[in-house]
């Protein structure tokens, strides 16, 4: 069966060795961040996660969701776990202390985000999409809703959902039809239909806040007509209590490749009562100022369900005996070696860890910026940060999902046809991890944002933000001679990046065909580079300490990474190179 | 013609007079109230925009009172009379001047409304008179309409036209002695249909102005913005005269009717910009300092905040005009019914107003800004389609629209533009004698040389035209690529001269800022010196190269844009050319050898004080604030142009002047041999850097100006070895150049103004 363990020394080393805690510290609220404070809610959480949400992880995808009469039942165990999880305070960790939240930083709850991903990703969906809803309200909200709604969401009484997605319109938001029409006290009336509403309708919570996307009468065409509304299942009473339903209803549940005990619903809306967020047409914007966040945490789910499936795989390769070890072998006494020591299993499974470590630093650096962005008192520091994170953001997106689904096949190809079948659990996280790569926006989305909006914004200080410390970091340290290693391969990633990046945007600002064409191999390579870069400082550390063997593994895994991974960086700096030409040339009828 | 009156200093008036006066020709202003005259020359010396092109030449205008001083017209060749709008005024001045004015003077009206017959009939003046009727600002505005009487003699118009033409450098436009004339008459009605259509679909005064403004070619104010800008009360004047003057079943007449919302504003004194109090749009601060916009709701005549204009048509518009005003929203009715008003009614004037269709376009043009005349537009649409929207619209169908049928009022034949006549047959555009414009080579032939950034044209008699045309003619590597590709074929005798010159509002903006910031925020630093290279060995060899180089800028040329003009042999530049190096508003230095090339002019200027000081502290105080001269008058104080380069006031004629002056320059032409410079090294930084000081004590520099001054002044002293017994080449200076624009490049400062001037358009003080 498997198991899992957080990786918590991984994380300590993160937090306290490769960023520098004091920059944390030095922000706002955060004076008390360090190990005394920190490690014993990692600890907690790490229990939590193992003891509570992972023993029902198998049995929630294999009872899934349940619709009848309009209700939604969770898998079993879910309304117990939810209850332990809410009276634990979790959801309200990385919550505005306004409003009864705990003020702990996203750069630390990413973490714990991680732990509920690997241990069970469905039921992290929940408290996700209501920190979601939470956000949105937090900052577009009026005083009346944040005083009425806040303090409900962030001790998970209530939850919430973001309802943006319809029967037409999916990526392209601006075909939505759901209307909302003015009421005369000021609040809306909204009718229409929604799809794939994650945690949309369930039994976990006594009220659910539907955050809608919708057209007002007057709105103007397309993407900037589109308000942001908040809509009850339950009215609330003047005491705060859920009152009369509202015209909210679930009208079907969706079968899934995955995430099968979260509940993906349809809802009808009929002339449902619901309250403006933001202002009228600027829906969208409101949402992109939580897209960051959230998309940032996608990211992490795929890292999360990447690294269960890691733990699994070496665990059974330590076991499974099966051939003898190519050089010759050290278990005589057995009837075959463990896989362990075939060359191809050693390579799958050190694949998984560099792209895992690798990753959980690259979030680690980049949620920390997301912090001092967020919280940072001089305005120029917070900008400066703020580029880092919406540069990054779709990168972390799609490369750390990318990595989820590779990685999590790759766990079950350790297990070979025991991975297949049910019983190891191997294949679960295969499908939970495909769904990473396509909702908050697809992986193609997020290559699109990347190369159309964050590449040319202000005509590249984004990229200014990545580019100039990696060199600096490049040059200062070209004579550490130890570091030689590292430094030589990613200077040289470093360079295809530089190349790449101007000849995509010299072509791509002529034709923004020739810049869709290469923005998804733009996206890996840049992956690739921002990793050499944290596994290159990751490095630097581990060589201080070469009598450890947490450092010693360390070190390790940046060797394999620098020589097995990075050269694909080669690969996808041809294919950016190469342009659009043969994209083109096939015609549509052809296909 | 030796000296020229003006009557009457209001605005026109004393905008004329200071224009005669740029042109360098004596001028007296007379006005009515006593001292009137000398206040108006004194108000102009400080406005902005400038009517004089050099504060000196308000010298040239000798201002008396027109009550007592009427006899110093005497000697005047011509009389301009800008006097109230008024005929019996202007009769009874008329009749006063037949006393002084010389015999052989001519005598001209500035009117805008009264017809020429009602200021002459048989009056003793009638053979010296016409009408010159300027545009406001007279300086900057092109057009001139000209209006002759039967009894105009031929020579008094040949004699104005050739003045106007060569020394004012205005478009004389002939029109006939209707209302309004051209301009006025087309569009005063196009403002008329464009309010009046805005009110009757329900259009917002953003979403009217957009419309009305870039998709059609018109300036970006639209109707209500330009209203803001000219004054809103000069609406019901020019109604009001149109009104008198023209037949009651005139279009333009028939169509008008009161405007409440502006009678309140005009009442409230809400006239536009000038009043200070707002007009359709208003500015004000907020609570916390920031300026907030205001528009009026043509609806309920509220204020509310400014709302950007988002229509479907608007961005179908943007291809083009068809799709415009052929969609259903309120935005593409609203382009498609005031263009069936405007490019209808303007269709019927010709013959009315002027036999020219080209001279109407031309008018509309130079008078209001816009892109396109009348019946170029009406070619965008499409004549047939027009016809055919006009009677669906169950508007007239003018006969001239009949008689351009099926076919368009412009084409070319054989590489020639031609124009429709009122016959219906096509005849060439005629340019006035002298005239060379590289849009009629262009359209003739194939460029010798050409990439996605400039092209090589031959303009006869051996001689080639370098053209830029990037966005803004910004340059970049393409750009350079093709100056040394144009050395190269002039070097195989190609060509004997070579004359740097384009037809855009711009000679160059200056290097391709997009291009170097987007290079310095993925450090590719290599890339960024090595394209101040290639930038300083392109100019390096224009300079050697060996045949003559003469610039021939218009409008503005600012850093790299100079710089070229700076390498140039000569320079003959459209008087309305904006040149400076302003690299240090965007906290880099010149690096493409501007530098070098201010402290050799400097060094070489006859006269200038003499020793290695004054050339680097001259250079520095214009580099250093980064000073645009006003004008090409204003060019030569800096000795950005020099004592033997040219200036040509109608830009129509500067191609021909610059390639005369190429031409001049053939015979035994060697490249200048640059004698080594005498730089003071760090002693005459420290004095630099001592006024630098001084301007932080008085606030006037942030501390990354010091920064920024620090490397211009190292630069322009030749460096930290330098001395003044020592020898600097060129070759030396702009290696300091280069090390300044890269050091510089590489501070965020600079990464911070370089990008607020691409965001904003605006210098950041950091």
């Amino acid at each position: 069966m498997a198991s899992y363990t957080a990786p918590l020394r991984d994380m300590r080393f993160l937090l306290n060795e490769f960023v520098d805690p004091e920059r944390l510290r030095a922000l706002p609220g955060c004076a008390e961040i360090g190990p005394d404070l920190v490690d014993p809610i990692l600890d907690q959480a790490a229990t939590l996660c193992s003891e509570v949400l992972f023993p029902i992880n198998r049995s929630g995808d294999e009872e899934g969701c349940t619709l009848a009469n309009g209700t939604v039942s969770t898998p079993a165990g879910f309304k117990e776990a939810w209850a332990q999880f809410r009276d634990g305070g979790w959801p309200s960790l990385a919550c505005d202390p306004e409003y009864g939240g705990q003020g702990i930083p996203k750069s630390v709850g990413l973490l714990i985000e991680e732990m509920i991903c690997s241990a069970n990703m469905s039921f992290g969906m929940y408290p996700g999409l209501s920190h979601g809803a939470y956000s949105a309200l937090l900052k577009h909200g009026t005083d009346e809703l944040r005083a009425t709604y806040l303090e409900k969401l962030v001790s998970g009484e209530w939850m919430g959902t973001m309802c943006l997605t319809e029967p037409q319109c999916g990526t392209d938001l601006g075909l939505i039809r759901t209307r909302a029409i003015p009421a005369e006290d000021g609040s809306f009336r909204i009718t229409g239909n929604k799809i794939f509403i994650s945690a949309g309708e369930h039994d976990l919570s006594e009220n659910i806040l539907h955050l809608v996307l919708a057209k007002l009468p007057d709105a103007p065409p397309g993407t900037r007509g589109i308000s942001l509304f908040l809509v009850p299942k339950f009215l609330p009473t003047p005491d705060g209590r859920p009152g009369a339903r509202n015209g909210v209803t679930c009208t079907g549940l969706e079968h899934k490749m995955g995430i099968k005990a979260s509940a993906t619903c349809a809802l009808a809306f009929e002339d449902a009562q619901g309250w403006l967020v933001g202002r009228p047409h600027k829906g969208l914007s409101a949402m992109f100022t939580m897209m960051n966040e959230a998309r940032l945490s996608v990211g992490v789910q795929g890292l999360g369900l990447a690294e269960v499936s890691y733990q699994n795989a070496v665990a059974y390769a330590r076991e499974r005996l099966q051939g003898r070890a190519l050089n010759g072998s050290a278990n005589t006494d057995k009837p075959a070696d463990p896989i362990l020591v075939h060359p191809d299993v050693r390579r799958m499974l050190l694949t998984m860890r560099a792209e895992i470590e690798g990753c959980r630093a690259l979030a680690m650096w980049v949620s920390l910026e997301q912090d001092i962005a967020t919280l940072h008192p001089d305005a120029a520091t917070r900008e400066a940060a703020d580029d880092l994170v919406q540069l990054m953001t779709p990168i972390i997106k799609a490369y750390l999902t990318d990595v989820g689904w590779e990685a999590t096949a790759m766990g079950m190809q350790v297990l070979g046809g025991h991975g297949y079948i049910r019983d190891w659990g191997m294949e679960q996280f295969v499908r939970d991890a495909r769904i990473a790569q396509i909702y908050e926006g697809t992986n193609g989305i997020q290559a699109l944002d990347l190369v159309g909006r964050k590449m040319g914004a202000h005509t590249g200080r984004y990229l200014r933000r990545f580019f100039h410390p990696v060199l600096a970091y490049i040059e200062a340290k070209s004579e550490n001679e130890p570091l030689g290693e590292f430094i030589l391969p990613l200077s040289k990633a470093f360079g295809r990046l530089q190349q790449a990046t101007a000849e995509l945007a010299r072509r791509g600002f002529s034709d923004p065909f020739e810049a869709g064409a290469g923005a998804s191999d733009y996206l890996k390579l840049f992956g690739l580079t921002a990793l050499a870069y944290v596994w290159t400082r990751m490095a630097e550390i581990a060589l201080q300490k070469p009598d450890d063997d947490f450092y010693r593994a360390k070190l390790a895994t940046a060797r394999f990474f620098m020589a097995r991974i990075l050269p694909r960086s080669t690969g996808h700096a041809a294919a950016v190179m190469a342009g659009g030409a043969t994209l083109r040339a096939m015609e549509d009828a052809m296909f | 013609m030796n000296k020229i009156a003006v009557i009457g200093a209001g605005v026109m008036g004393a905008g004329i007079a200071a224009h005669v006066a740029n042109a360098g020709i004596p001028v007296v202003l007379l006005d009515i109230v006593p001292g009137g005259a000398a206040k108006a020359v004194e108000r102009m010396i400080r406005a902005d925009p400038a009517p004089f092109m050099h504060r000196i030449f308000a010298r040239r205008v000798t201002t008396g009172d027109l009550g007592t001083e009427l006899a110093l017209v005497a000697d005047c060749d011509w009389i301009i009379e800008a006097i109230v709008e008024k005929p019996e005024a202007k009769r009874a001045l008329y009749e006063q001047l037949q006393a002084v004015r010389k015999p052989g003077s001519i005598l001209s009206s500035n009117t805008s409304t009264i017809p020429l017959a009602a200021l002459t009939d048989d009056a003793p003046w009638a053979a010296d008179f016409l009408i010159t009727h300027f545009f406001n600002p007279p300086r900057y505005m092109r057009l001139l309409e000209l209006v002759t009487g039967p009894a105009t003699r031929a020579d008094a118009v040949a004699s104005v036209t050739q003045v106007a033409d060569h020394a004012l450098g205005k478009t004389v436009i002939p029109c006939k002695d209707r209302p309004g004339f051209i301009a006025n008459r087309i569009g005063g009605q196009w403002i008329q249909s464009a309010i009046n259509n805005a009110m009757d679909l329900g259009l917002t005064i953003e979403e009217a102005d957009a419309v009305m403004g870039s998709p059609l070619g018109i300036p970006r104010t639209g109707v209500f913005g330009l209203l803001d800008l000219v004054g809103i009360d000069l609406m019901p004047h020019i109604a009001a005269s149109m009104k008198a003057s023209l037949p009651a079943d005139d279009a333009y007449v028939a169509a008008m009717r009161d405007q409440p919302l502006i009678v309140r504003l005009i009442g409230e004194g809400r006239i536009g910009r000038k009043g200070g109090k707002g007009g359709f749009y208003t500015r004000t601060k907020g609570a916390d300092g920031a300026s907030e916009k205001f528009a009026i709701d043509l609806g309920t005549g509220k204020d509310r905040p400014t709302e950007r204009a988002v229509l479907e048509s608007l961005a179908a518009g943007k291809r083009d005009i068809v799709a415009l005003v052929s969609h259903p929203d309120r935005g593409g009715r609203y382009a498609r019914a005031v263009l069936l008003d405007t490019l209808g009614y303007a269709a019927a004037l010709v013959p009315e107003v002027a036999d020219d269709i080209a001279a109407v376009d031309a008018a509309m043009r130079l008078g209001y800004n816009w892109r396109w005349g009348p019946f170029e537009l009406i070619d965008r649409i499409g004549p047939a389609r027009f016809a055919a929207m006009l009677r669906e619209a169950g508007h007239p169908v003018p006969p001239l629209l009949d008689t351009v049928g099926e076919g368009r009022f412009y084409r070319e034949t054989d590489g020639v533009a031609e124009v429709m006549q009122l016959d219906g047959r096509h005849a060439p555009i005629v340019r006035p004698d002298g005239v060379l414009l590289l849009a009629d080579i262009k359209r003739r032939g194939k460029p010798m040389e050409k990439t996605a950034g400039a092209s090589l044209w031959d303009i006869g008699d051996g001689v080639a035209c370098l053209e830029f045309h990037t966005k803004m003619n910004a340059i970049d590597p393409d750009v350079l690529a093709t100056v040394g590709k144009a050395i190269a074929l002039g070097k195989k005798g190609a060509f004997k001269a070579l004359v740097i010159h384009n037809e855009a509002e711009n000679f160059s903006v200056g290097a391709h800022l997009g291009l170097a910031l987007f290079a310095a925020n993925i450090a590719a630093w290599g890339e960024i010196e090595s394209m101040i290279e290639q930038g300083q060995k392109a100019f390096a060899a224009l300079r050697a190269a060996p045949f003559p180089v003469v610039g021939a800028p218009s409008g503005m040329a600012l850093g790299g844009g100079c710089e070229v003009l700076l390498h140039c042999d000569a320079i003959e530049a459209h008087a309305e050319t904006y040149i400076g190096l302003v690299e240090v508003g965007v906290g880099v230095i010149p690096g493409w050898g501007g530098c070098a090339a201010m402290l050799r002019r400097w060094t070489e200027a006859k006269g200038a004080p003499r020793g290695p000081m004054p050339p680097v502290a001259k250079a520095f105080e214009m580099i250093s604030t980064a000073t645009v001269a006003k004008s090409a008058h204003e060019a030569r104080d800096w000795m950005l142009l020099r004592p033997a380069d040219g200036i040509t006031m109608n830009r129509d004629r500067l191609l021909a002047a610059a390639k005369a002056r190429a031409l001049a320059m053939v015979e035994g032409y060697a490249p200048p041999e640059p004698k080594p410079l005498r730089l003071p090294g760090p002693s005459g930084r420290a004095a630099l850097m001592m006024a630098v000081d001084g301007a932080v004590a008085l606030g006037r520099a942030t501390p990354h100006d010091v920064t920024v001054c620090g490397h211009l002044a190292t630069a322009l002293t030749g460096g930290p070895r330098a001395d003044i017994t020592e020898d600097v080449t060129d070759d030396q200076v702009r290696k300091l150049e280069r090390e300044a624009f890269m050091a510089l490049l590489r501070t965020d400062p600079t990464l911070a103004r370089v990008e607020h001037m691409l965001d904003t358009g605006r210098a950041l003080r950091n």
